[in-house]
């Protein structure tokens, strides 16, 4: 797992950040979109570049992912259905996390709603099958579950996107730059 | 405290009171210590009517005829205080308990014959409470009830069922400080089954969970109908998606030309300097190095990574400069500090589209020139 030495100052100040407020969606929020959240991503995802040594844009994609599901702590089911099926040798750690996280068993695989009039349950029941299959490690929960992962998933995945971009921005700055240079100091 | 009064019982000042009121009130600490069965030292607990909770860790039959006395039998509730009808008792009496008093067949009678609660019916009584029984038979002398308490019973019989239903699911946890229970209230009209009950309380999970999913996706509140707001949803997380995967195309494009030690320089330059300069400010400067998908993108594209390239090459620009650049910053989205939602969304397109971009057009020129014209 990657520790950078200041993940925890960021989570200090993560925690400075993030105000408790009520209602889960606006906890949630808060926590992703902090700027101390982006750094710590931004951080996390500049070691995985430059560790893993990527080969293609798979790669980095894979390794975004899984920057992101490290930053979400493994406390929502989608970082941690990542982290699972990607790095095998630290099962350990996730192990324990899932003993500990996970102690409200969820509720068996449940994705038809009760009483919804049979056109548009099947419709609404469709989608939500979609919408598990898109966010990864939600393919059997119920409702109301999968609505969270998937308000959560969509919470990081904008912060993914927006850090990505801007690292994206100033590296291709920066190449340029040190290309301008190389050619001035020719 | 005050021994010299208290009876055989220990209650404090029943020494003044009739034997009849202090029966009553034996019975009113023994119900209490139902209510409260982990406190059974007869402490007078005195929570009758009061929080909503503590009836929830009843028996539903229980619950059903406390709210039912608190809602229609306040007056009453208070003259058993102080004692003066002893006849009304038997209100509080739980049906199942029986086995707790000494006169049980007495005091059934007396609330069978006050009992309202005609046709109780099966689903908030639970099975097994042959006390029900003796109240339906009653029930027929029971109608020149007037309706008035009959509707709050109705009300009261539906917010019971609710209880009855909750408390059942939680009945062994009686301690009445921390019950996790949902308080859904039935309205009127609609059905009061337990199933139509259960199935509301999820609905209207479902339907906060998507609230907060429409307020998540942008357009998605005009949208009514869940069908469509899902397809919204699917739509967003599959461009989101999208996005990441064409953004880590770039990044791996660019990945070989990167000198990492370079990148380094900028992540210490980036923190460094902002946080000693822009002290409670600093958090709050970094939203300019990740900018977001604003109208103006394009310039910003271009401003940014020239605003990175002041910290990465010092001699080139001014250092003074880049200082009064920062401490602008600071001082734009110092005010930004108490609002953490909001400052990365309403930080670019409100305010550094003003502040910024002319400080940076005017000091960048040059460099912008160059990564145009390349």
């Amino acid at each position: 797992m990657i520790v950078s030495p200041s993940s925890s100052s960021s989570s200090s100040a993560k925690t400075k950040k993030a105000m408790k407020k009520p209602g889960l969606g606006d906890q949630e929020e808060t926590k992703w979109r902090t700027a101390a959240q982006q750094r710590i991503y931004g951080r996390r995802l500049i070691d995985a570049l430059r560790a893993t040594a990527p080969s293609g844009p798979q790669a980095v994609k894979e390794a975004a992912d899984s920057a992101l599901a490290l930053t979400a702590r493994g406390q929502s089911r989608w970082s941690r259905a990542i982290l699972l099926s990607r790095r095998r040798p630290s099962c350990k750690f996730l192990l324990k996390a899932r003993r500990g996280r996970m102690q409200p068993k969820p509720p068996p695989p449940v994705l038809k709603l009760g009483a919804p009039a049979s056109p548009e349950g099947k419709k609404v029941s469709e989608r939500l099958r979609l919408l598990g299959r898109l966010v990864p490690g939600c393919r059997k929960l119920s409702a109301p579950s999968l609505l969270e992962e998937a308000a959560d998933y969509m919470v990081a995945l904008e912060m993914q996107v927006k850090t990505m971009r801007a690292l994206a921005d100033a590296l291709s700055g920066a190449s340029l730059n040190a290309a301008e240079h190389a050619v001035s100091d020719e | 405290m005050e021994p010299p009064r208290s009876s055989g019982v220990g209650i404090d000042n029943s020494g003044e009171y009739s034997p009849e009121i202090a029966e009553t009130l034996r019975f009113e600490e023994e119900i209490q210590s139902l209510i409260h069965p982990s406190s059974f030292d007869g402490s007078a607990a005195p929570t009758g009517g009061g929080s909503f909770t503590a009836l929830l860790g009843l028996p539903a039959n229980q619950a059903v005829e406390l709210l039912h006395d608190s809602g229609a039998r306040e007056p009453l509730a208070s003259r058993i205080r102080v004692g003066e009808h002893p006849v009304h008792r038997p209100f509080h009496l739980p049906l199942d308990c029986s086995s707790a008093f000494p006169s049980n067949a007495t005091l059934v009678d007396r609330a069978a014959r006050f009992s309202v609660f005609a046709a109780e019916g099966s689903p908030a009584s639970s099975s097994g409470r042959l006390k029900a029984e003796p109240q339906d038979s009653d029930s027929p002398p029971l109608d020149p009830i007037p309706t008035g308490p009959a509707k709050r019973k109705d009300t009261g019989r539906s917010k019971a069922k609710v209880t009855a239903k909750k408390s059942k699911n939680a009945e062994e946890n009686t301690d009445g400080d921390k019950l996790p229970y949902v308080h859904v209230r039935a309205r009127r009209g609609q059905a009061t089954d337990n199933h139509s009950l259960a199935e509301r309380a999820r609905r209207e999970k479902i339907n906060a969970r998507m609230k907060l999913l429409q307020e998540l996706v942008p357009g998605c509140s005009k949208i009514t109908g869940t069908a469509l707001v899902l397809d919204e949803i699917i739509n967003h997380v599959q461009t989101l998606q999208r996005q990441v995967e064409f953004l880590s195309m770039r990044l791996a494009a660019v990945n070989p030309r990167i000198d990492f030690s370079s990148l380094d320089s900028y992540l210490s330059a980036e923190c460094g300097p902002v946080t000693v300069r822009n002290g409670p400010g600093g958090v709050v400067v970094d939203p300019s190095l990740w900018p977001t998908d604003a109208t103006a993108e394009a310039t910003r594209r271009l401003l940014v990574p020239q605003f990175w390239h002041i910290d990465l090459v010092p001699p080139q620009l001014q250092p003074q400069q880049s200082l009064t650049t920062w401490e602008r910053d600071g001082a734009a989205h110092s005010q930004l500090l108490p609002n953490p939602t909001t400052s990365l969304f309403l930080y670019d397109p409100a305010n550094s589209g003003d502040t910024n971009v002319p400080h940076r057009t005017a000091k960048l020129k040059t460099a912008e020139d160059r990564a145009l014209n390349l």
